[in-house]
């Protein structure tokens, strides 16, 4: 198998896509070194497993893009309920145990399943719509499977709860909708629709803190001291950061333990501080550019599961980066959002990877003849 | 069936490609807007929020002056007072506990009650007994040594490590070395109340800051006080301190707090120990002791008193409550300043004053003489007199202090009450006096108008005659009487009195110093004032003199002493607060003896009170007679060994100040 695929996997390697996303890789590495060195001990020493999970995480990735993505897509369905089925082990595992952080029961054996199943949902919307080709405009009613398909796992990890994944899920779900051809009274009604529906997740499936999230994002200066405090701080780093920032190691919100979170949901406003907005514009440029890059390459890839799949991880990616840098800005509400390749963690880095994988698989496969299906 | 199905129909998404990128790229172009929002435009209201979190300004507590004597030796001082705090969940109950209370030097009832006290708090849910607490205030010096030396002992634990649990703060207390002797006059401090700390708070007070609330601590609070200083510290998120800070603090990171002016009182501490020790006998009272060339003040003493000490804390909230339960509970009041805040009758004391009303309106000549038949009757009202002065001229009335001639002066020769209040009044009888500490009365010279309006519009005549011997409406503070008979005794200059003679820097520097102040030259004819005097040194020193046989009693020997004696009647009512067994007490006469010496070119006027004392030539005169002649071996003590001892005073006297901060010396 490798042989036929070789030439093209060594002609074709994605240079631009790889160097972006090493930048970003090695500026989180930076970065994560100056938000963690406020800590005394163990947590200081998190930079280097970070690279350590970078080094297993390429690994792996170079192996998924090295592996023909059509072979996905006969796995797409098995991946899928793989992925639901770990979801639902969180609960029940967690039911009454009490290894969650901050009342989240997001973990098992040390993974996230909520993190992986954002790239399961995206194989198994990208082999439905790979298997249902129109032409016609769709109506909501064609559109109900793929809805099914992300709203499971949506509504699982809202009961974890955890909102910002959730979140993800169904923006990754509304990019993929995006690209195809829907009717526009489907679509009038679909978002005439997001007001009722709106209402009753505020009112019956959101908890508390979330909507406490929520309501101070709107009135952020209501709660300084609870609720706001961390956006508050987050917001003033990065404005403290100025045009050229404070420096390596050297910004002050970051030093003084005022930026909570530093090192998973808030890098972005450590980094800001230190390299200010000169810093900032080159990071936001390389992750816009990683996602129109991928999308390009989504608009070239040679079938539709391909070009639904390189949406679908590059809208990993870009809801990602988007909502975490927006909440840390103030623009956006706080939910637990991980930065991609800045965030520490092993679940958000391996997740970040293989979504640069898939994207760099349909990179490499897009040039040239489509491959014959044949023996196997 | 083959694997992978070609179904390349991807013209559906064809045209959404450029919408979605677009879509995102301007996504993340608004990102960048509001990056530049916040790091280019809002920038420095950012980094003055972010310098605002870490850059604490610290306030440097100040020292308050010091009050010396006239001779420097310290009346009032700081002294640092140590207060125990303990954190209940680090303590050790069973090995630190026992260890602690030993080197305290607790008692059982101290030690059980803490330990309950612990015990509940250790027992509780939530953080409060994470918190620091206060264990004991003002510990013992003993326990001080005890517990530095012991310091490792006495380490609490805090999971598995060791850490302090006990901790030994210092707060600077006001210390009064003299304690109750003098209070009325120095005062003493109390914490400001939430009432005047909003009107304080601009002139730089916070809470748990002390005041003078009453004296010279409070009338002199501005100087006294000294202004705080500050530094900026840099502290993180959790408030702890960090170092460093260079580069991240601007200019001026620190200014150095100024120490409060010192106080270089009139008063002498040896007057005031003498005049305690001469009122012994006594219950209340109180003393004036004035300079008769200066109006400078050497003694001002209000018997009873109480220690300023106890009040002024620092031995805990539970004993300044008790102090001033007393203080106020008391029916002999001593929280009032008998000095200058009670308005009594002058009695007798004030005869001199009559003698030289009549004797400047010329209704007298010094040789008229009347005789005492021991009352005189005017109108239905018979006025009596002490005993039976036969015949009696102006020296012998004074001298012997015969009431009929007086009457008979307003009676007969048709001396008036405005004649004897105006003399009252030139000699700073019946007004403040302007002494600018403890709130003043003002006594009373009552005029014919004021009577007249003050008894439902009629005037009596016999008003008249109680006003000749300084009865009826007519009262002085012993301060006045004191200028007063100051100014009889220096030809007619009334001063200003003066308790404050200079203002001085910590280290000694003369800032400001106060000269003697007059307030009025007092014309009257030198003959008529020659008389006056002369009878009051027979009043001292003939036979017959009222103060006379206090004088042979004291065995005095080469005393020289002019005076007067007074024996003020009070109007007999139920003092409040009183039991009735009691009441004959507050019926009793007030003492007055009121004098200077000596007799040629006088240095001192001395008044005595003595409320309810009784008799004046028997309870005052020696009161007196025995603050004079201390006086006088002070002085004779101060001369002699001036050379051999000047500069006494501050070195001699104990202490306990801790060391101030230089100004200027910036290391913290």
């Amino acid at each position: 198998m490798s042989d036929k695929f070789s030439d093209r996997d060594q002609n074709h390697f994605d240079w631009p896509l790889f160097i972006a996303a090493a930048l970003i890789a090695v500026l989180g590495v930076i970065n994560l070194y100056s938000a963690t060195s406020v800590y005394q001990g163990a947590r200081s020493e998190l930079y280097i497993s970070q690279v350590q999970w970078l080094v297993v995480g390429g690994i792996i990735a170079g192996v998924v893009a090295a592996i023909d993505y059509r072979h996905l897509e006969r796995l797409g369905y098995v991946l899928y309920t793989f992925g639901i089925f770990s979801l639902t082990l969180v609960f029940v595992l967690s039911s009454g145990a009490a290894n969650n952080v901050r009342n989240a029961n997001r973990w098992i054996f040390g993974f996230q399943p909520s993190e992986f199943m954002k790239l399961f949902m995206v194989i198994a919307l990208a082999k439905y719509l790979h298997d249902d080709p129109r032409s016609e405009g769709r109506t909501l009613r064609e559109l109900l499977v793929p809805a099914v398909l992300a709203g499971a796992p949506a509504l699982l990890i809202l009961k974890q709860p955890d909102l910002g994944t959730a979140t993800i899920h169904i923006l990754i779900f509304l990019t993929i909708v995006a690209m195809t051809r829907i009717r526009w009274q489907s679509a009038a009604l679909f978002f005439g629709s997001m007001i009722p529906s709106g209402y009753i997740v505020w009112n019956y499936v959101l908890l508390g803190y979330q909507k406490a999230r929520v309501t101070t994002f709107i009135n952020p200066e209501a709660d300084l001291l609870h609720t706001g405090w961390h956006a508050h701080h987050a917001r003033v780093a990065i404005g403290d950061g100025g045009l050229f920032g404070s420096g390596f190691m050297k910004g002050t919100q970051n030093q003084f333990g005022f930026i909570p979170d530093q090192f998973t949901d808030f890098p972005f406003p450590v980094f800001a501080e230190e390299w200010g907005f000169v810093g900032c514009t080159i990071l936001v440029c390389l992750y816009g550019f990683l996602t129109v890059w991928g999308i390009h390459i989504a608009s070239q890839a040679k079938d539709r599961f391909g070009a639904v799949l390189a949406v679908g991880a590059t809208a990993v990616i870009f809801w990602h980066a988007l909502i975490n840098i927006g909440m840390a800005a103030g623009v956006l509400p706080v939910v637990g959002v991980t930065l991609p390749l800045f965030s520490y963690g092993g679940s958000s880095v391996m997740t970040m990877l293989m979504s640069i994988a898939l994207v760099m698989n349909v990179s490499m496969r897009r040039h040239g003849s489509v491959p014959t299906p044949d023996r196997l | 069936m083959s694997l992978f199905v070609q179904r390349s129909d991807v013209t559906e998404f064809r045209k959404r490609f450029r919408f979605i990128a677009l879509g995102m790229a301007l996504m993340f172009l608004a990102l960048l807007g509001r990056l530049f929002q916040l790091q280019i435009l809002e920038t420095d209201d950012n980094k003055a929020i972010a310098r605002e979190n870490i850059v604490r300004r610290n306030t440097l507590a100040t020292t308050r002056g010091i009050i010396r004597d006239r001779a420097g030796k310290v009346l009032a001082a700081s002294r640092p007072a140590y207060n125990i705090y303990v954190v209940p969940s680090r303590l050790d109950m069973t090995v630190v506990w026992p260890k602690l209370v030993d080197y305290l030097g607790m008692g059982l009832d101290e030690r059980t009650r803490l330990e309950q006290h612990l015990l509940a708090l250790r027992a509780e849910d939530g953080k409060r007994k994470e918190q620091q607490i206060l264990l004991k205030e003002d510990v013992s010096r003993d326990a001080v040594a005890n517990l530095s030396t012991h310091e490792a002992e006495l380490m609490g634990t805090c999971g598995n490590k060791p850490c302090a649990c006990v901790e030994l703060v210092p707060t600077p207390v006001r210390y009064y070395p003299y304690e109750d002797v003098g209070a009325h006059v120095l005062g003493y401090m109390a914490e400001v109340d939430g009432d005047r700390l909003s009107t304080l708070r601009s002139s730089g007070y916070m809470e748990g800051d002390r005041i003078g609330v009453t004296g010279v601590e409070r009338a002199w609070e501005s100087y006294l006080r000294g202004t705080r200083g500050w530094e900026k510290v840099l502290v993180d998120a959790r408030g702890r301190k960090r170092p460093g800070g260079e580069g991240i603090i601007e200019d001026p990171a620190r200014t150095d707090p100024i120490p409060g002016r010192d106080l270089r009182l009139t008063l002498d501490a040896e007057v005031q120990k003498a005049l305690d020790k001469a009122f012994r006998g006594e219950l209340a009272g109180g003393v004036a002791m004035v300079d008769v060339r200066t109006g400078r003040i050497l003694g001002l003493y209000s018997k009873p008193s109480f220690d300023p000490n106890a009040v002024s804390g620092g031995s805990g909230k539970q004993v300044i409550r008790d102090a001033f339960r007393r203080l106020y509970s008391d029916p002999l009041k001593p929280a009032l300043d008998k000095t200058v805040s009670g308005a009594y009758p002058p009695g007798s004391t004030f005869k001199p004053f009559t003698a030289l009303a009549a004797l400047e309106k010329g209704i007298i000549g010094p040789h008229i003489i009347t005789q005492c038949k021991g009352a005189i009757t005017f109108g239905k009202r018979t006025f009596r007199c002490t005993h039976v002065h036969g015949a009696t001229d102006l020296h012998k009335a004074i001298a012997e202090s015969c009431n009929v001639y007086f009457y008979t002066l307003a009676a007969e020769y048709g001396l008036k009450m405005d004649d004897i209040s105006l003399m009252g009044n030139r000699y700073g009888l019946g007004s403040r006096t302007g002494l600018g500490v403890n709130a003043e009365a003002s006594g009373r010279m009552p005029t014919k108008a004021w009577m007249t309006v003050h008894n439902g519009g009629h005037f009596q005549l016999g008003f008249g005659l109680n006003a000749t011997i300084g009865q009826g409406a007519t009262t002085v503070t012993v301060l006045q009487l004191a200028l007063a008979y100051a100014a009889l005794a220096n030809g007619g200059t009334l001063y200003q009195p003066q308790l404050v003679r200079a203002v001085e820097t910590s280290n000694g520097t003369v800032v400001q110093e106060f000269s003697p102040r007059v307030r009025r030259q007092i014309d009257v004819h030198p003959e008529n004032l020659k008389l006056v005097q002369d009878a009051l040194r027979s009043g001292v020193n003939e036979e017959g003199g009222t103060a006379n046989r206090a004088r042979e009693a004291a065995r005095l020997v080469g005393f020289d002493m002019a005076g007067k004696t007074g024996t003020a009647q009070v109007s007999h009512h139920l003092a409040r607060g009183a039991e009735a067994e009691k009441v004959w007490y507050y019926n009793r006469e007030h003492a007055w003896f009121a004098g200077y010496a000596p007799t040629k070119s006088p240095e001192v006027a001395v008044v005595v009170l003595v409320e309810h004392g009784g008799t004046g030539g028997k309870h005052a005169a020696p009161i007196a007679f025995e603050a004079v002649r201390a006086y006088q071996e002070l002085v004779r003590d101060r001369r002699d060994g001036g050379s051999a001892k000047s500069g006494t005073g501050a070195g001699a006297t104990p202490s306990p100040r801790h060391p101030r901060p230089r100004s200027g010396g910036g290391s913290p």
